[in-house]
């Protein structure tokens, strides 16, 4: 970067700095697709960059799962302009960290800098986009670290691997039935002509979004990405989006699986529904409190009555993520200690589920649940990492990251009642897949290597 | 104030080239009246704090065959009060989202607070209740042992839990580090109340305590709201951070642990610096080099980037009060464990014998400089900096003289940190893996 646009650059900085708290966010979307979403924040000098891409797990074709994953690490293996490593290297070398993260929806590449250097990242990020070079050796040995990522993530961790079996036996057609890490007997199968098809059909400006967090003036950053994501050129259309209608269940499925582990476990799954800005707002909000009621804070009744009550369990807990996409696979889990048993845990968590169905929850539980989703999202504000994360999210899954404030009123306005009949909708047995993992017989307590 | 000082930082940096992550806010100190040293570093752009209580009272203090106490008293203080018991406890930090809890680490024990700044007195008010007012309910503490044992059996399953086990034995047997903070089912199974009491009473004390706070407050509206809640808490630690000796050497030892794992993690280890080292930046700034920078450090260039053996592989130490642990790790499918531990010990060797290019060393120091700032990058991130700085004894102007420090390391220092801790045959070695794999895999060379 030329020393005039660095100077250019950190003078207006100076002159705009005193809009000191996190602002609004401000958005634009280029000719070509591409769209750029910045929230400045001028209190340290340092800022986040994330490009996000509208491509994940669920955007393979059967046979080929881990595709999008396996190709965010070509992402590092060189492009028109940098040697393979090139890219880290130099982003270390300008004090940033650079790494990537692949969902079912999304691919997204981060990069934290000191803020100056956000325009250089950005020119960076845009040729490797446009001008990767994906070289058959570089992927070989690529492969190899990926299984090696899997063995370590999924095959040696039971816990890991249970949910793998779990979530594959909850759904038929949806793609959060795979892994995103893909099957193995599917990595022994991938080829460089798959990763290049990837390439030319999903890396294209019409899917990209670049979020920027911190200490920038949108206008100079909206100048950059004009130079750079803007120009890329458009090839082909957007592929839609594989995001198939999942049938209704007709009744509760069941698992079980042994494996080395040293304690049971049971997990519960029930497809729910997402956020859809405008349109469901109450009733995802309702089941996003549901679920802190169950399973956030101090006083989450799964703790309260089933860990603490009760003594079924060790550990409970439960989670819903309302920025999936088309669905969400809604979960609830016991680690069982060694007198402990599956049957009265899955006892309790239906009786304490059929409950929330039956009466309302208390004032003092949902004022709390209320105050704490609200003051979490304050504590999100304290960094940049996490700001940009939710931006990105909200925007490739279609949410649109504007909705923000809306989702903060859908859970203020959400009673007592909603909760109950959101509860009594979808938390049904008859919709769920519960899994149980056992201990292979030679894992007894207490054995020495 | 604050935003003011980022500007003239950012103007200046323009003209005098002084990197901008050098823009730190200054530390504030002052003393409670009963003792306590309370360190602050001001941040307005969040209406939130956070803060950090530091005493000597970690893991260290444990009886050996009651490792685990330290992290048990944690949970008991964090669980309930002499006024409220375990759900109305629960009750009263959930209704004005006040993040509160203890734990214990090697050195140090804590007690940490995140709060909206509109339920500060809420928030402080159960911060001394925790602190002051412990409740010792029999049967609550019957529970928490009991589900911290059937922790201790789950974690028999994790690889990584299990070299730590291995390495702790290995390196520091007989010594206060010698165990795990969260303990192990038999070491559990021996706490009794009486313990945490006796914890309780001879080092959970106001002097030689640090709190550390970073958030929207100033020093003249926090020490008020402080005094009035914790003058009653008085008297000092039965031992101090600094009365520990030195862990003796170990070389060239090896532990194997069976698990039916499709890898093999393999860990070599052996003593790093102390928190006071002479030397504590250019050592670290050699790991940096060696494997604690990710991508570009020369593990993962050798053993992820050239060879694709694993996913990753990593160096750090984890500087105490004394001598700490320095690791390096990796997980790699069990019959590569061999080809992949050589290529650790062979670059090892080879840093030990002067092999650092000043090319290295500047895109480390690059590196560490210039993310410095992202170091910082939220209350929760500045207190545990802080913290550290204040139970150490370090100086104020640590952060703020930070970059400088890395900036001053020389590629001959680098060199001496890398003769004196890189020599292959100084390290141990903790192997966690499928039984078949021991037999197959070839002994460790030299």
């Amino acid at each position: 970067m030329p020393l005039q646009r660095i100077v250019m650059f950190l003078l207006s900085t100076c002159l705009f700095i005193s809009n000191a708290n996190a602002g609004e966010i401000q958005q634009t979307t280029f000719k070509n697709g591409a769209k750029l979403v910045v929230e400045e924040d001028h209190s340290a000098p340092v800022a986040m960059v994330q490009v996000w891409l509208k491509v994940g797990g669920r955007d393979e074709v059967p046979g080929k799962t881990g595709l999008a994953h396996v190709f965010e690490h070509m992402m590092f293996k060189g492009s028109k302009k940098l040697d393979a490593g090139e890219y880290s290297k130099r982003i270390s070398a300008m004090g940033g960290n650079d790494n990537a993260f692949t969902s079912t929806d999304y691919t997204a590449y981060f990069e934290t800098v000191p803020a100056a250097r956000v325009q250089e990242v950005l020119a960076m990020e845009a040729e490797r986009f446009a001008h990767l070079r994906l070289r058959d050796e570089d992927f070989q040995k690529e492969i190899r670290v990926i299984m090696e990522e899997r063995r370590m993530r999924t095959e040696d961790d039971p816990n890991s691997r249970m949910f793998e079996e779990l979530s594959a036996a909850s759904l038929r057609l949806h793609p959060y039935r795979n892994p995103v890490i893909g099957w193995m007997q599917d990595l022994q199968a991938l080829t460089i002509e798959d990763v290049r098809a990837f390439y030319n059909k999903h890396y294209v400006p019409g899917n990209a979004i670049v979020v920027v967090v911190g200490d920038v003036d949108f206008e100079q950053v909206k100048k950059t990405v004009a130079k750079t994501f803007g120009k890329i050129k458009v090839h082909g259309d957007i592929p839609a989006r594989f995001n198939p209608v999942e049938p209704e269940p007709f009744g509760p499925k069941r698992i079980q699986v042994t494996l080395p582990a040293q304690l049971p476990m049971l997990a519960v799954t029930i497809p729910v529904p997402v956020w859809k800005p405008g349109k469901n707002d109450n009733e995802a909000a309702s089941l996003a409190l549901a679920t802190h009621i169950l399973a956030g804070g101090r006083s989450a009744r799964m703790t309260r009555e089933i860990v603490d009550k009760q003594r079924k369990a060790f550990t409970a807990s439960a989670g819903y993520d309302e920025s999936s996409m088309g669905l969400d696979l809604w979960y609830a889990y016991g680690l069982l200690g060694p007198k402990q048993t599956t049957e009265a845990f899955e006892k309790s968590l239906w009786a304490l589920l059929d409950d929330m169905a039956k009466k309302p929850v208390t004032a003092k539980e949902l004022a709390a649940a209320k105050r704490n989703v609200i003051a979490a999202n304050v504590f999100a504000q304290d960094s940049l990492y996490l700001r940009a994360k939710e931006i990105g999210r909200m925007e490739v899954v279609g949410t649109g990251a504007e909705n923000r404030p809306l989702w903060l009123k859908a859970i203020s306005h959400v009673t007592a009642a909603d909760i109950q009949k959101a509860v009594a909708r979808w938390l049904k047995q008859e919709r769920s897949t519960t899994g149980i993992m056992m201990p292979a017989k030679h894992m007894a307590a207490g054995d020495k290597s | 104030m604050m935003i003011r000082g980022y500007v003239i930082a950012l103007c200046l940096s323009l003209f005098s080239g002084v990197s901008i992550a050098q823009a730190v806010p200054a530390i504030e100190e002052a003393k409670l009246d009963n003792g306590v040293r309370v360190l602050l570093m001001e941040a307005h752009n969040v209406p939130m704090l956070a803060m950090k209580l530091v005493m000597p009272a970690g893991s260290r203090f444990d009886a050996p065959e009651k490792a685990g106490t330290a992290s048990l008293l944690a949970g008991m203080l964090s669980d309930h009060t002499a006024k409220h018991d375990f759900t109305a406890w629960a009750d009263l930090l959930d209704a004005d989202a006040i993040h509160l809890g203890a734990s214990a680490g090697r050195d140090d024990f804590n007690v940490s607070l995140t709060v909206l700044k509109d339920a500060l007195e809420p928030g402080l008010d159960a911060f001394a209740e925790l602190l002051l007012q412990p409740g010792w309910n029999q049967k609550r503490f019957a529970i928490m042992k009991q589900d911290s044992i059937a922790s201790a059996q789950k974690e028999k399953e994790e690889p990584g839990a299990q070299a730590s086990q291995a390495g702790v034995d290995l390196l520091f047997a007989g010594h206060p580090y010698g165990h795990r903070p969260g303990g192990s089912m038999q070491t559990l199974a021996r706490i009794e109340m009486t313990d945490l009491k006796q914890l309780y009473r001879t080092q959970i004390k106001p002097e030689g305590a640090v709190l550390a706070v970073s958030g929207d407050i100033t020093m003249r509206e926090l020490l008020p709201l402080l005094n009035a809640r914790l003058s009653s808490w008085k008297g000092k630690a039965t031992k101090g951070l600094h009365d520990i000796d030195s862990p003796k050497v170990v070389a060239g030892q090896e532990r194997d642990v069976t698990l039916p794992t499709t890898q093999m993690l393999v860990q070599l280890l052996r003593l790093g610096p102390s928190r006071s080292d002479a030397d504590f930046f250019p050592a670290f700034v050699l790991n940096h080099v060696l494997g604690g920078g990710g991508f570009g450090s020369r593990l993962m260039e050798e053993v992820r980037e050239k060879r694709g053996l694993v996913y990753g592989v990593y160096s750090y130490f984890m500087p105490l009060a004394v001598e700490g642990p320095f690791v390096i790790t990796l997980q790699t499918r069990a019959d590569q464990a061999g080809e992949a531990e050589q290529v650790v010990r062979d670059v090892i060797a080879s840093m030990a014998a002067g092999k650092i290019s000043a090319k290295q060393l500047k895109a480390s120091k690059e590196n560490l400089i210039g993310s410095f700032a992202q170091r910082m990058d939220s209350n929760r991130e500045r207190v545990g900096l802080i913290a550290m700085i204040g139970l150490y004894g370090l100086p104020l102007n640590y952060l703020s003289a930070w970059t400088e420090q890395v900036e001053r390391v020389s590629l001959q220092q680098v060199k001496a940190q890398a003769e004196r801790y890189l020599k292959p045959e100084q390290w141990n070695r903790v192997r966690v893996g499928p039984a078949s794999a021991f037999q197959a895999v070839a002994p460790a060379a030299h």
